[in-house]
This record gives structure tokens, C-alpha cells and sequence, in this order.
């Protein structure tokens, strides 16, 4: 079928069988292959996009179901030059590691910082990032650069 | 090898349309899709379609009246779980709903798929309504009719082809309810266990009435009978209702899984029923 999708700002129309995942037309279809399918049970968060600004894990989401609808990827947040807020945080905190995780980390950090849904306090962070698993386990100073991007928005 | 053919995915935009095609080409209903979409790894083969339920409004609605309150198949348990926010009755379905696998799962994964998914042992809500009694509504080519949940559970798999669950209701009797899971790690994994709770308290904060459900366990959740009755006229106490569960175990049979064995599921039912009762104090 033919799918029509906004991706980053950009109307897209292209051919998919319809139960194809996201992530799957995201990366072989448009070549963003920022979201990474790696576990594609939902549990680990690399595929991460937003779908109408909600985080969703595109490994489970149908293409069909997404159909006309405005999808974010990690490779949309940032014009390219400058990093976010969150990156720079992330930078800053020097938070990165093997990078797997990354960019569904990114897409996460950036709803909740931003969405007024997360209390700027550590449980609430990790509440949050529960399905965004990082093997490194670097999870303290990605939770450190989180709240440094909340706080500075408070100010 | 013969190709497989990719299935389709029809989206209607009423519940007559979506009826229509469920009997015409053998197709089975589409929510969030977070059951459906891992149907290759656990190596069973899509339906030949799908009908999506995203465009149909009805199903998407939780509607509360004074009485009772109506969830939607559809509404997601992200949605469910800010709906319940000023319903403190309804704390322990809050939980449920606000608590199992991750927000973005969360977000996609809707009641009825939790309720109509029979292979799915771990499911949050079932045992959280299942204690609320809730009903069932099951529309199919001659009409609707309302079902009560542990007969929907016990007969699902019969029940459902050519059929849709449209929404849950259940009755606002203002009693105390909670909800005490147990994943392995703190969040994000399937519970291993899941005891649900409502209570109707006296004055003397004695339990009067109780209904308690355990899912995750066995195969399907199901009502802990032997605990209800045992706890009538007791005190809410956590620790003295751990000590009385811990001798009415003998009609579990828990189910083997690579997160934890049978044993274990049945051994952590009387600390998860004294965490329930026990944040019933509080409330």
C-alpha cells in the first residue's frame, strides 16, 4: 500500500506492506538509520521516534497504523550545527558511551525535558527511561545531564 | 519456500464496517500492536489481516458516571492511567495501568488487547479488573452483550473470533483497591506475580468484603477465593494478611517461564497480598 507519513518536517510518500515496523521504513525505506532495532520487543528504547510528539517505540508500531501522521526521528531534533540542549547536556556529562542506545536516548531525554510531564528529580528521570536500556549502564550521568537540561529551563 | 503474503491492515472508521470485515476475510482485530508486531519472534504466523481500531472514536473514550465508569478497548494505558488521576477509588487499576512495561509501550498497548491477548499471562490489568468485577462488552454480527470478566477469561478463546471487545465497565462502589506486582527488576520487565485488591473496610477499619485476583501465576489470572474468605472480619494488617495467605497456597500451580519458575511465583503471593492490603492503610 501507499503510506504517507510527515518524517522530520518532510511529507514522504512511498510503497510498504502495511504491518512493516517503523523502524524497518525508517531505516531501509528513507535511510534514517539513527533508530536502531535491537531487541524489537519493545523493551530496549533504541528505535525510539516520536509519533505526534509522544515517544513510541517504532519496532512494534505497524506503518499503517502511523499512516498521515507527524513522525520525529533523532536525525529531526537537531538542524545539524548546533546540538540540543539535550546533546550538549549529554556532552557536557560526558554521558556517551558505545552509542548504541543513543539515539532513543536522545529522543526520550528530548519529550522529557521538554513535555512539562517529568518532576525534575532523579526517580522521576528514571521513571521515565525505564524502557531505554543502556548496557554500558551509564545511567547516572545521562539521569546528571537530564536534570542539568531541566534545571536550566527552570531558570 | 513459498512467499509469505504480507497481511493487510484495513482501517474503518465505525465498529459496523470493522464487524464486517472481521467476518469477511478471516481477519482479527489491530490495537496498539505491541502483541501482534512480536508474533515472529515467538514464531506463530500473522492473521491473513488485520482491522485496525485507531479510527473508530468510540473505542477510544473512558467515560465516567457517577455509577460506574466505561473504558474504551482502545484507550491505551497511558490514557487509562491519566483518566483515573482524580479517582482514588480506582487507585489500584491506576497502578496497574500506570506502572506495566515502559511508558512508550505504555502509550500504544490498549485494554482490550491486554484483556483479549490469552497467551499473555503477565498482563497488568486483568487481575486489577478481574477485582473491580468488571464486565465486558462484546460486539459481534448479532449485537452486544455484556459478559462478566472471569466468565470473558475463562471462555476468551471461543468468544472472541468474529467478534470485538469494545469496552470494560465497572461499577463505582467506593471501595479501597490496590495493586503489588513484582518484576525482577524495578521496572520494565514482566511481573513474575501480581496480587489485586479491593476491599470494602468497616468502620472499625476491619475488612468487611474482599475481592482479590492473581495474575501472572498461572496461565490466566484468576480470583484467590480462599484468601478472600479467610480475610473477612480481620484487621487491615500487611503482615498478619502475609501470615494468613502464606497457608492457602496449596491450589496454585504456578507456570514455568525463563524469568522465574512455577515455585517462585506461588512463594511470592503472600508478600505481594500483605504489600496490597498494607497500602490500603495508608488510603
Amino acid at each position: 500500500m501507499t503510506i504517507r507519513l510527515t518524517v522530520n518536517g518532510e511529507t514522504r510518500e512511498f510503497a510498504a506492506a502495511p504491518m512493516t515496523p517503523l523502524v524497518d521504513v525508517l531505516r531501509d525505506g528513507l535511510h534514517l538509520t539513527g533508530a536502531k532495532p535491537v531487541c524489537r520487543e519493545g523493551f530496549c528504547g533504541a528505535c525510539m521516534v516520536l509519533v505526534d510528539a509522544v515517544p513510541t517505540v517504532a519496532c512494534l508500531t505497524p506503518v499503517a497504523l502511523v499512516e498521515g501522521r507527524d513522525i520525529e526521528t533523532v536525525e529531526g531534533l537537531t538542524s545539524g550545527e548546533s546540538p540540543t540542549p539535550v546533546q550538549a547536556a549529554l556532552e557536557e556529562h560526558d554521558a556517551v558511551q558505545c552509542g548504541m542506545c543513543f539515539p532513543g536516548m536522545v529522543v526520550a531525554l528530548t519529550h522529557l525535558t521538554t513535555s512539562g510531564t517529568c518532576e525534575p528529580n532523579r526517580a522521576a528521570v528514571k521513571e521515565a527511561l525505564v524502557g531505554n536500556v543502556c548496557r554500558c549502564t551509564g545511567y547516572e550521568r545521562i539521569v546528571d545531564a537530564a536534570l542539568a537540561v531541566m534545571e536550566a529551563g527552570h531558570e | 519456500m513459498r512467499p509469505e503474503t504480507p497481511p493487510e491492515i484495513l482501517l474503518p472508521a465505525t465498529l459496523g464496517e470493522a464487524l464486517a470485515s472481521l467476518g469477511e476475510r478471516a481477519a482479527a482485530p489491530l490495537a496498539g500492536g505491541t502483541w501482534v508486531m512480536r508474533a515472529p519472534l515467538r514464531r506463530e504466523p500473522f492473521a491473513p489481516a488485520y482491522v485496525g481500531l485507531s479510527r473508530i472514536p468510540e473505542l477510544s473514550l473512558v467515560e465516567v458516571t457517577d455509577d460506574a465508569i466505561a473504558i474504551g478497548a482502545a484507550v491505551t494505558h497511558a490514557d487509562l492511567a491519566n483518566a483515573l488521576a482524580g479517582f482514588p477509588e480506582f487507585a489500584g487499576l491506576r497502578l496497574a495501568a500506570g506502572s506495566s512495561a515502559n511508558p512508550a509501550v505504555r502509550s500504544a498497548a490498549t485494554v482490550g488487547g491486554n484483556l483479549c491477548t490469552a497467551d499473555f499471562a503477565a498482563a497488568d490489568l486483568v487481575p486489577a479488573l478481574l477485582c473491580l468485577d468488571a464486565t465486558v462488552e462484546l460486539a459481534g454480527p448479532a449485537g452486544s452483550r455484556l459478559i462478566p470478566l472471569a466468565d470473558f477469561l475463562a471462555q476468551r478463546t471461543g468468544l472472541l473470533p468474529g467478534h470485538i471487545l469494545t469496552k470494560v465497565v465497572v461499577a463505582r462502589t467506593g471501595q479501597r483497591t490496590a495493586h503489588a506486582r513484582l518484576p525482577l527488576r524495578k521496572a520494565g520487565d514482566y511481573p513474575v506475580a501480581i496480587v489485586s485488591v479491593a476491599m470494602r473496610v468497616d468502620a472499625m477499619e476491619r475488612i468487611g468484603a474482599a475481592r482479590i485476583a492473581v495474575g501472572s501465576v498461572e496461565a490466566t489470572a484468576r480470583r484467590w477465593t480462599g484468601l478472600e474468605d479467610a480475610l473477612l472480619g480481620e484487621p487491615l494488617d500487611g503482615a498478619r494478611t502475609t501470615g494468613i495467605a502464606g497457608s492457602l497456597l496449596a491450589s496454585f500451580n504456578g507456570r514455568d517461564g525463563v524469568e522465574a519458575p512455577g515455585w517462585y511465583r506461588v512463594r511470592v503471593l503472600p508478600a505481594l497480598a500483605g504489600r496490597a492490603v498494607a497500602s490500603l492503610v495508608a488510603a
